[in-house]
């Protein structure tokens, strides 16, 4: 009974904002007809409308309902193979996952650990390396198509793949091709992935390689669109390589940077795939989005996992916004 | 406005089908056959897939003139089974379940504690369920019936036994090593220049580990939750445990294992022993002939003892489903079938595994790793613990496994699984 009060309520509470839009933007069209002195024609907010229409169809079903959903169901004990014995419950998600967050032996409280240490790590380095390598290909030289395709190829390859690929690569065993180079210099074979010193930062290397490419696209698009002028401006008034780009290029690369650095803010903060193909569900690998799926999917306890998730999407929110305001502000 | 009318209008159509139920009589198609719906875990077009193909084919033959006609899907799983038991969570959640599902056995207190298998206790007489080597029980109740069974053991190559001077012949079921036994040949081995164990350490990601280890923890002794499978403190990090989980952690620091064995290393003569499964037969038999020419090759000996005996149990199972079908004599029939011995042997037959009816005709030679198998099975076979929460205690247990290798001090660290194993079950 509770799901279906749920959908009903989530659905009215979705038409209900609809609706409204579509009244104050009405009313926002009738007054503008005023103060410009024409015809207000309904003919021209429905042409709008029906534009709208399958673009909000979608986010009705795929983004604005599962969102309501997991508000909800956080509020309650939902348990995955128990969709009709669903109750109540307030706070008491909240609560819990409160006190696993504050508890060192539980392994929420190594998630937020994992996934802090791995934002903090891979946000500048892979904004870095995809600066970086924009730079490298941007330069005028032979062959700087042959390096835009390798650096881009990560991307376009399947995280399960390259996780799988990684995992091959630094595998402990004799077949790992990473230990094999390290035997051919007598050093010890080293369990990069499982080692708890180590498994983060392997994790964060990977990930940064993986992605850098896609920002480095960006920012190439970027720095093409700087003017050469004040390239040449800088030169004559006697600025060296190190100031033109302090001074010309990251003024200019300012925008895209905030957006780059939301972006992969956002994606870091949603890191899952990798440790869970390339390590498994354990203290050194466990991150936010990876208990959340454990819990919802193997314990199936939904009302718990959708508490987190509400958790992270208003940190994740705030963290963004304040990014927002701090390094948007400047123009 | 008219757009807003069907705008609205279309969203009550796609909300109402959101939430369709099943109806309560046995479906029926346009010839008037009852049809009884079956899902399985396999690749229709695997050995085992076709086996079932085969027992789905006789059934609606030999049910012709009752009428009843089965309908077989098959939703292949992939490594761990946790894909499909997500698709039968979106079926039970869409109200959609066929009448007769498989599935892994431990899952079994979990699906019938949300009820979702159908008690079958009263459905079968004493004598046929004294047949079974094994039944899925939750509270007292039968809820599910084994397609085969399962059990594990350490197959060993017998030239690197012999080039070693170590002779296992005295190990038998009834007689099996010790812990200490088992180091020693560890030791032997060791000596010799080849690892000496694969224990699939690395298997944590998935059931693997969870299968083959845990009889170690109640041949020391020990154990891992209450009899309601609520409480864990106490059990998992009970003394008797400890010591098993600390063996786990002296054939690691000894180096008599590791987490770096690759997956070909026993076949190809690098690893002395190896622990699996029955499944590992087959593999033997036809796919490394260099290393194993023929079955004089190559051994299984059966579980260490410490304090008891005990081994590995448990495969896939039948159960019915309460999907809304209140009548349910026609799963029942194809239950029935499924499960007898003549099915069981068809299955056994396409998989090598162990059949799971005592009546099951099986012509396994005397000391053949067929017989170790089926003979440790009923002798010592225990099953994985009854618990509502056994995700989590598999998860719990897996990362001990895990731990083993930076770990200093098992003893925290089955305490702290244990701890965080009771506060999982405690949100169930």
């Amino acid at each position: 009974m509770f799901s279906k009060n749920i959908l009903l309520v989530s659905a009215l509470i979705i038409l209900a904002v609809f609706v409204a839009i579509f009244v104050i933007v009405v009313i926002l069209d009738i007054k503008k007809a005023k103060r410009l002195q024409q015809k207000y024609t309904w003919k021209r907010t429905l042409t709008a409308l029906l534009f709208l229409l399958p673009a909000c169809i979608l986010a009705y079903f795929f983004v604005l309902l599962p969102i309501i959903y997991s508000l909800a169901y956080s509020f309650t004990n939902y348990k995955l193979l128990k969709p009709n014995q669903i109750e109540f419950i307030g706070f008491d998600n909240f609560i819990l996952a409160f006190k696993e967050m504050f508890n060192k032996d539980q392994k929420l409280s190594r998630a937020v650990l994992n996934t802090l240490y791995f934002v903090v790590l891979v946000v500048p380095l892979q904004i870095g390396l995809a600066l970086l390598l924009a730079l490298f290909c941007n330069a005028k030289m032979k062959g700087n198509t042959i390096f835009k395709v390798c650096f881009f190829t990560p991307v376009v390859i399947s995280l399960s793949v390259t996780s799988y690929l990684w995992k091959q690569i630094l595998s402990p065993s004799e077949s790992g091709m990473f230990n094999s180079i390290l035997g051919l210099f007598n050093i010890p074979a080293k369990d990069l992935l499982n080692d708890p010193k180590t498994t983060m930062p392997t994790i964060v290397f990977i990930s940064a390689w993986q992605g850098c490419g896609y920002q480095m696209l960006i920012f190439l698009s970027a720095l093409t669109g700087i003017r050469k002028d004040l390239y040449e401006a800088a030169r004559l008034d006697g600025c060296n390589a190190w100031h033109r780009f302090w001074k010309v290029t990251v003024p200019g690369l300012r925008p895209t940077v905030l957006y780059v650095l939301v972006t992969v803010f956002i994606g870091a903060c949603r890191i899952m795939v990798q440790p869970m193909l390339m390590v498994g569900y354990h203290d050194n690998s466990v991150t936010l989005s990876y208990f959340m799926y454990e819990q919802g999917f193997s314990n199936q306890l939904v009302g718990y996992s959708s508490a987190i998730a509400l958790l992270m999407t208003i940190i994740v929110g705030t963290i963004t916004l304040l990014q927002r305001k701090l390094l948007g502000g400047k123009k | 406005m008219k757009k807003s009318i069907l705008f609205m209008m279309l969203s009550s159509l796609l909300l109402a089908s959101c939430v369709d139920g099943g109806g309560d009589e046995q479906p029926t198609d346009e010839s008037g056959n009852k049809i009884v719906k079956i899902m399985f875990h396999v690749d229709k077009n695997s050995s085992e897939g076709k086996a079932y193909q085969k027992l789905i084919s006789d059934f609606n033959t030999e049910y012709e003139d009752q009428k009843i006609k089965a309908a077989a899907t098959f939703k292949a799983r992939t490594a761990g089974g946790a894909d499909y038991e997500q698709q039968l969570i979106a079926l039970q959640i869409d109200n959609d379940l066929p009448d007769i599902i498989t599935f892994d056995a431990p899952n079994c207190a979990s699906y019938a504690d949300a009820d979702l298998l159908y008690d079958v206790t009263n459905d079968f007489t004493q004598e046929e369920k004294d047949d079974f080597l094994s039944l899925n029980t939750y509270q007292g109740k039968i809820y599910g019936l084994p397609i085969q069974e399962s059990s594990a053991g350490f197959f060993y190559n017998k030239r690197i036994f012999a080039d070693a001077g170590i002779n296992v012949s005295s190990y038998t079921v009834e007689n099996p090593w010790t812990f200490d036994q088992f180091k020693d040949v560890c030791s032997k081995l060791k000596a010799r220049g080849v690892t000496p164990v694969d224990m699939r350490l690395d298997a944590t990601n998935d059931e693997t580990a969870t299968y083959l280890l845990y009889p170690f923890i109640y041949a020391a002794g020990g154990s891992f939750v209450s009899s309601d499978g609520l409480t864990a403190t106490g059990y998992f990090n009970s003394d008797k445990s400890k010591v098993g989980f600390q063996f786990f952690k002296d054939l690691v620091d000894a180096s008599y294992t590791s987490y770096a064995i690759g997956a070909t290393d026993f076949f190809t003569g690098k690893v002395g022993m190896y622990l699996s499964s029955g499944w590992t037969i087959p593999d033997l038999d036809n796919k490394f002939p260099e290393q194993f020419p023929n079955r004089d090759s190559w051994g299984l000996l059966p579980y260490p003892k410490l304090e008891t005996r005990a081994s590995a149990t448990g495969s896939w199972s039948y159960a019915i489903t309460n999907n809304g079908v209140k009548d349910k004599s026609c799963a029942l029939e194809l239950l029935k079938w499924m499960s007898s011995a003549s099915s069981s042997t068809t299955i056994t037959n396409a998989t090598g595994m162990i059949p799971c009816r005592k009546s099951c005709v099986t012509n396994y030679a005397p000391g053949s790793p067929e017989s170790v198998l089926l003979n440790q099975l009923a002798q010592t076979g225990k099953e994985r613990p009854v618990t509502v929460g056994y995700p989590q205690f598999t998860t719990s247990f897996s990362d001990v496994i895990y731990k083993l290798r930076t770990t200093n001090d098992i003893s925290a660290t089955v305490d702290a699984a244990a701890n965080e194993l009771q506060s999982e079950l405690d949100k169930r």
